[in-house]
């Protein structure tokens, strides 16, 4: 009778384990960057040969976009209302008022807008994305398509990406219109500030390239957000589990990337 | 005829391991095996969902690895792909599931009227009442409705091939017995090549022309019904009992 002789492992030591966790992450990073990469060609290629249909588009368009303005309206609004509130209880006193309405125009229209209406939609839109299509990926219908003879990124991918580059700009306009509106009002209410003062403020240090500036992050964050969860939902591996852990990867990953974009974009396009 | 070549294929670990393999044209086959075996990863290899580590694929001789992307959409156009779960489309009602079998070309250049034709009679085919499902969405329908909507879509667009994926399981024994019929009838009516994969042994022994076992990632056995009976392989034999005894105890019959 044979008898069982339980073997260990030797441990291969802290610096190895280092080197190997280290070249695991790497591996994972390059994977994630290809995989990106490939997806947005493909919906580069499939929107120049015109194999997106136009009603996908209008329908993301509407759940990511009309959806969503109440969020954008309630998000601007308390951006507007708490810049104003902190640039008045910081500057009264040190500045002339009127700077307040610099304060909110600028912090609202370069940083606020953007920003929180792309956290807002990574957790509205792109939370969605990624479990909607992790969901068709362990029920096979994603399998389902391609046995189909039909193409996953110009039916799934395409749409939502598109409609996201689109729909973003739009809602971080709104945004900023409402945020601006709401710490105008704000400033009237909490450092007595006239609405003709505010706006006097705002104009003295405006640029429209301020505005430009805005637009073009909202429209780099609407490609990222989309881009990212589709293709982490296309990724998903398992089954109910697998859809969860996808999915808070998903929005770990997204809100990183837009926290990062934003990092990069002043030394870009502000100096 | 397909034609399966030292297909290789690991995960995490190796799945299948030089499967060579040959149905014959207008063929119904079963493909037996334990589970974790690759009988459904085999079957996804032949119209190119899982890339085969090594081997190819062929499909009249066309192959499905190596003929580049005219020749996979090819294969595709003549494989109708009945999934374990049926895999509707979630947010498509029955009517337009089973346009997408349709393959696209086809489907643009068919008069609508021609379309809903084929769709009515898809359903008709298995056994369901067009006007009672076509509207309804996949959540409205039970498991065996499912089922057959989902080899509605397969049928559809008139493949020269129908690939089964466990199609009886987590059905009832009524259930599955109507679908076993339903397979062996469909080959007939519509002279296809059929592949089953199923872990139904008594099923998939009566209704099929040719067996084979898949196990560990090899082909244990490949011969008629009655030879797969007869084999005097342990593994075989050792599968056949424990296939027994798992379908006595879903049915409740052992004493």
């Amino acid at each position: 009778m044979s008898t069982f002789t339980p073997t260990v492992a030797r441990d291969p030591g802290p610096l190895t384990r280092w080197f190997a966790g280290a070249g695991r992450r790497a591996s994972v990073t390059v994977e994630h960057a290809g995989g990106l990469g490939s997806l947005f060609w493909k919906i580069v290629v499939a929107t120049v040969r015109l194999r997106v249909n136009f009603r996908d588009v209008v329908e993301q368009f509407f759940i990511m976009g009309i959806q969503s303005v109440p969020i954008v309206l309630v998000t601007g609004s308390l951006a507007g209302i708490v810049t104003s509130q902190q640039g008045g209880y910081q500057m009264t006193s040190a500045m002339p008022n009127y700077i307040l309405g610099s304060l909110v125009v600028q912090t609202v229209v370069l940083e606020m807008g953007p920003v929180l209406t792309a956290i807002v939609l990574v957790g509205r839109v792109g939370a969605r994305i990624t479990a909607e299509l992790g969901t068709m990926v362990v029920s096979e219908q994603i399998d389902a398509y391609q046995s189909l003879g039909r193409d996953p990124v110009e039916l799934l991918a395409a749409p939502r990406v598109i409609a996201g580059v689109i729909v973003l700009p739009l809602l971080v306009a709104i945004a900023d219109a409402v945020g601006i509106f709401a710490g105008m009002l704000a400033a009237n209410l909490t450092v007595g500030l006239g609405n003709e003062a505010f706006l006097y403020g705002a104009r003295l240090f405006w640029h429209s390239w301020d505005l430009l500036y805005s637009l073009t992050k909202a429209l780099v964050f609407g490609l990222a957000i989309p881009l990212i969860s589709v293709h982490m939902g296309l990724r998903t591996k398992g089954g109910a589990e697998g859809v969860g852990l996808t999915t808070t990867q998903a929005v770990m990953f997204m809100t990183l990337t837009i926290l990062i974009l934003d990092a990069m974009f002043p030394p870009l396009m502000l100096n | 005829m397909i034609r399966y070549r030292n297909v290789h294929k690991a995960f995490d670990y190796p799945v299948l391991r030089g499967v060579d393999l040959r149905i014959e044209t207008g063929e119904l086959f079963a493909l037996f095996g334990p589970s974790g075996t690759g009988k459904s990863v085999l079957l996804k290899t032949t119209i190119g969902l899982i890339t085969p580590d090594r081997g190819d694929v062929e499909l009249d001789g066309v192959s499905v690895f190596f003929g580049g992307k005219k020749a996979l959409a090819d294969v595709r156009c003549k494989v109708g792909y009945v999934f374990q779960n049926a895999a509707l489309f979630d947010s498509f009602n029955v009517y337009d599931n089973v346009c997408m079998g349709i393959p696209e070309a086809e489907l643009k250049a068919l008069p609508r009227v021609e379309v809903a034709r084929r769709v009515w009679r898809a359903l008709e085919l298995v056994n369901l009442d067009p006007s009672q499902v076509m509207g309804k969405i996949p959540s409205e329908l039970s498991g065996g409705m499912r089922k057959r909507v989902g080899i509605g879509r397969a049928i559809v667009g008139r493949p020269e091939v129908l690939l089964w994926d466990e199609p009886t399981t987590g059905l009832d024994p009524i259930n599955t017995a109507a679908i076993e019929q339903l397979i062996s009838r469909l080959s007939d009516e519509l002279k296809v090549t059929s592949l089953v994969v199923t872990h139904d042994i008594d099923g998939g022994l009566a209704i099929s022309d040719r067996v084979a076992m898949l196990d560990q990632g090899t082909l244990r056995f490949c011969g008629t019904p009655d030879e797969f009976r007869a084999s005097e392989d342990q593994k075989v034999q050792a599968f056949i009992d424990r296939a027994a005894a798992e379908a006595a105890l879903a049915t409740g019959s052992q004493l």
